[in-house]
């Protein structure tokens, strides 16, 4: 393997390392960084539950090789959180009930922080269009969109 | 009280903060190597080579093994747990599913020929490419109707047949009868699809054997982990002490992960050969090929009804699929939870079913959320729903005209199960109300009028959950002891461990077993911690499935920690001079009834450990342990009604309601109960309207293998959920619960297809298979069409 140098910045810090051209920008967070709040949930870039923040946007970090994020900046679900204590969109979760399993969560979490980033107050509709790209096989949603719509709002303040 | 709140979930923060901890997160201080999969691409060939020359040679290549390694090294298969027996009582025509592929003949897609243990992911890969298998194909057959007509390809030609076993149940001569006397008689052919649990976090294993302390660690994306052991005793051959098998934060199971995989033994056979942990991680198209599929029944039914649309008799044909294989629990569904829930929520006096299981060339089919149950209640209801069309009954009048009374319970149905406890009635009643039932059947009356296709769909039923008693689930096949079991340790400074034999996937039991424990024990919730999943550190358990966990392990919980009172308040007595029985204990303190003499509940724990002074026949310590055997099943039922809207344009079916009104008998967290229904809900939905795994009839070929090809609903395909509950005690368990996990996936299937029904019955149409894509819907009305003209 010919190794390629890269250097861009996860929730913050500054990370140069040497990788292997092939290497997803998933695999990287999670076995060079040990950032594993990021999951891997399917091969065709449909499931979501590996969505990160790239440079203010959510992105499918199975879809990106570490390669190509020079100089980018990535955030992940343990970058989220501040210093005293969990993301609105994340305590939201919590309050609503927008977990079971925990597998979606993260990237979930990812996403609605998104939507809440772009829609003022999004309503039940805007936030199921919102979500066609992250699949969760436990909640049946209901509470993931009352996660996400509570979330936006104290997000808001 | 902490049961029955709504008490926010105690495992939601490291979840939320990505600091859960599923297999694929698991690191260990010696470097892990990976595991790659040579699998078979026909669904039915002789092996006739398998080169691992040109792959052995490859970088980073530890080992390349085959089902010739696998023989010489003497392992074997592991067992059903809950195997099959046909009617004469005999064992059937059983064929494990083989761990990977011995005696030269490979029988599904997917089947593992060859494993590759490599230092890297991309190493193993490469590998697993290199290695070169030559196959002479055969025949294969993998649709399940017709399975047993002559010049169907026999899956294994040893049998003669591809008849598993047949098994009949029920009042046969009583239910001929009641066809032949019937003033109506409905009759309906009714497929159920077969579809996949699709957890969102696919399988995955660690393995790793400790060579100087002979101890072996699994780490498994497994429902049960101690049962896991007990594959291990007959695929390895390990005995049960020398293996710890770790279930750790497991991404959603659903029945799916109760099994033991092929992968699963494998890989710890490659840590065994390479002296390296090894690990796997599947990959979304090598789980839904190779995770158990499930349902997959072709069933002819007939319904006689007399004038007044009282159910007299119903008789069921099944075929029932099993794949190439008899996967670990697959008579769990057959043997046990399809034909004891025939009757659903209605009072049938006749009912008989005969079914006869089938070998074919796909992928294993096993217990999926609900197992046996959604294909009853879709049975059943696709009866009722046409029964009712063709007499003109209103379809909900004529159910409530066939409701279980609420004198009649304990109710023993024409099977012989008897329900404990219900009131399907009042079910009916509130989800009449809830779903303002006069004013959508108004509604729909306007809207046909306009050319607008809106149908309301039903389902009633009952489930049987929380397996066992022990006896009973024996009687019905179990190899298993179906109790559960836990721990409540009492440390020196009053804090609380419970250690559960229940494995929570999603279900939220640190939460609920702790909300169980701290009203037992008096103390607060946040003085409790959970264990499971654990081999080494709990001491035994038979998993969670079947909706049981509440009422087998929450009430092992509640046992052993009324134990533990017990013990305490002797030692408590002893140090404050009184009797056992003057005390009360609340708020983390013993008080003398009728005093203000209070001892805190940390001072009698500290002096259980630590205090020589004490009643000479009390035992040192403060821990308990509950092997928790139900008295009974648990029989919940619901109530589910939905519209859908079929667009005329594009047969687009959209959702637009859906209710559900349940009877969990007691409930210990109103917000987790509901999240329950939601995903079993939309995983009904899925299976009525878009899930299917499909095969290519003429190769065999699977055509589902990722989630471009396998759709799972999205959040825009469901609505939102209006949900109501009557509650009636269940009497075999001391808090009166049911199970509530599998409600949604068993009533939600039926409830869609008898609205799509409703939607289109002007038009003529009868049935419909699920799932109920545009296609279908287009091709039925077409038909229709051409029979009415
Ligand atoms: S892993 Fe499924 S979309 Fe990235
Ligand atoms: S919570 Fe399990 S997949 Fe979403």
């Amino acid at each position: 393997m010919a190794g390629v140098s890269v250097t861009f910045t996860v929730n913050g810090r500054e990370v140069t390392a040497t990788v292997d051209p092939r290497t997803l920008l998933v695999h990287f967070l999670r076995e060079h960084l040990k950032l594993t709040g990021t999951h891997i949930g399917c091969d065709t870039s449909q499931c979501g539950a590996c969505t990160v923040h790239l440079d203010g946007r959510p992105a499918k970090s199975c879809a990106l090789l570490a390669v190509q994020l020079e100089g980018a900046e990535v955030t992940t679900i343990e970058g989220v959180a501040g210093p005293d204590g969990m993301h609105p969109m994340q305590a939201a979760f919590k309050e609503h009930h927008g977990l079971q399993c925990g597998f979606c969560t993260p990237g979930m979490v990812m996403m609605g922080i998104d939507i809440a980033n772009r829609h003022e107050a999004p309503d039940e509709a805007t936030i199921r269009r919102e979500l066609e790209g992250n699949l969760c096989r436990c909640t049946g949603y209901h509470n993931i969109v009352a996660s996400i719509a509570a979330g936006a709002s104290s997000m808001r303040g | 009280m902490y049961v029955g709140q709504a008490i926010r979930r105690r495992e939601d923060e490291r979840f939320l903060r990505g600091r859960g901890r599923f297999v694929e997160d698991i690191t260990l201080d010696q470097p892990i190597a990976h595991a790659a999969f040579v699998r078979s691409p026909h669904a039915h060939a002789a092996v006739t080579h398998v080169d691992t020359a040109q792959a052995a040679a490859m970088p980073g290549v530890l080992a390349v093994l085959t089902g010739a390694d696998w023989t010489a090294a003497g392992h074997g298969e592991a067992e059903g747990v809950w195997p099959v027996k046909d009617m004469s009582g005999a064992d059937s025509r059983t064929a494990y599913r083989p761990l990977i592929c011995v005696d030269g003949v490979v029988r599904c897609v997917g089947e593992i020929v060859a494993m590759v243990v490599a230092e890297d992911r991309h190493q193993a890969l490469d590998a697993a490419e290199a290695i070169e298998v030559a196959y002479e194909e055969k025949p294969a057959n993998t649709i399940t109707a017709g399975a047993l007509d002559p010049d169907i390809p026999l899956v294994h030609p040893a049998f003669g047949t591809n008849e598993v076993m047949v098994t009949e149940h029920g009042l046969k001569e009583e239910t001929e009868a009641a066809l032949a006397n019937a003033h109506h008689v409905t009759e309906v052919v009714v497929p159920t699809n077969r579809v996949t649990a699709a957890s969102m976090e696919p399988r995955a294993y660690l393995g790793h054997y400790d060579r100087v302390n002979d101890r072996y660690t699994v780490w498994t994306t497994n429902q049960a982990p101690h049962i896991v052991r007990r594959y291990f005793t007959k695929s390895l051959h390990i005995p049960e002490h020398k293996l710890r098998v770790i279930a750790p934060d497991v991404g959603g199971g659903f029945g799916m992960k109760l099994y033991h995989y092929p992968e699963e033994g494998l890989v710890l056979w490659g840590a065994i050969v390479c002296d390296r942990p090894v690990r796997w991680v599947g990959t979304r198209s090598e789980c839904l090929l190779g995770d158990t599929h499930a349902r997959d029944h072709h069933t002819v039914g007939r319904m006689g009804f007399d004038e007044n649309g009282k159910i007299l008799g119903v008789k069921f044909e099944t075929l029932a699929a099993f794949g190439a294989y008899e996967s670990q629990w697959q008579a769990s569904i057959t043997n046990a939870y399809h034909f004891t829930m025939l009757s659903l929520a209605y009072d049938i006096p006749a009912i008989h079913t005969q079914v006869r299981a089938v070998y074919t060339n796909a992928t294993p089919v096993d217990a999926y959320r609900g197992a046996g149950r959604p294909e009853a209640v879709y049975q059943v209801e696709r009866m009722i729903e046409n029964g009712a069309q063709e007499m003109g009954i209103d379809p909900l009048e004529l159910r409530a005209r066939n409701l279980i009374p609420p004198e009649k319970f304990p109710y023993q149905t024409a099977l012989g199960i008897t329900y404990d406890s219900g009131d399907p009635p009042v079910l009916m009643g509130k989800i009449k109300a809830l779903a303002d039932y006069d004013a959508l059947r108004a509604e729909q009356a306007r809207l046909r009028a306009e050319g607008q296709w809106m149908g309301i769909g039903i389902s009633a039923f009952f489930d049987m959950a929380g397996a066992g008693p022990v006896k009973m689930m024996n009687d019905l096949g179990a190899k298993v002891g179906c109790y559960d079991v836990a721990s409540v340790r009492v440390h020196p400074d009053g804090r609380i461990t419970v250690f559960a034999g229940s494995h929570s996937h999603g279900q939220g039991h640190e939460t609920t077993w702790s909300q169980i424990a701290a009203d037992r024990l008096g103390c607060d919730i946040d003085h409790i911690d959970l264990v499971e999943g654990d081999t080494d550190r709990v001491p035994m358990g038979i998993g969670t499935w079947g909706s049981r966990s509440l009422s087998t392990a929450g009430m092992a919980v509640y046992t052993a920690a009324d134990r533990v009172v017990a013990k305490a308040k002797r030692m408590a007595a002893h140090m404050m001079e009184c009797a056992p029985e003057d005390l009360d204990l609340a708020d983390g303190e013993f008080t003398v009834k009728g005093t203000d003499r209070k001892l805190s509940f940390a001072a009698v724990a500290n002096a259980s450990y630590h205090s020589g002074d004490r009643p000479s026949d009390l035992e040192i310590g403060l821990e308990e342990t509950s092997f928790f055997d139900p008295a009974d099943c648990t029989y919940p039922s619901a109530i589910h009604l939905c519209v859908v809207l079929v667009d005329p344009e594009t047969c687009a079916v959209t959702l637009r309601n859906y209710w559900a009104v349940d009877d969990v008998g007691t409930v210990i967290n109103p917000m987790v109960l509901h999240g329950q229904v939601h995903g079993g809900l939309v995983q009904g939905i899925g299976q009525a309207l878009m899930e299917e795994c499909a095969y290519d009839a003429e190769s065999g070929q699977y055509l589902s293998g990722t989630f471009m090809d396998y759709a799972i609903p999205h959040a825009e395909d469901v609505p939102s959920f209006g949900l109501d509950a009557h509650f009636t005690r269940a009497l075999g368990n001391p808090l009166g619960a049911k199970g509530a996990g599998e409600s949604g996936t068993i009533g939600a299937p039926a409830c869609i297809c008898n609205g799509v029904i409703d939607a289109l019955w002007h038009l003529g149409v009868r049935q419909i298979t699920q799932p109920m894509t545009p296609k279908k819907i287009w091709r039925a009305i077409e038909d229709a069409k051409r029979t009415q003209h």
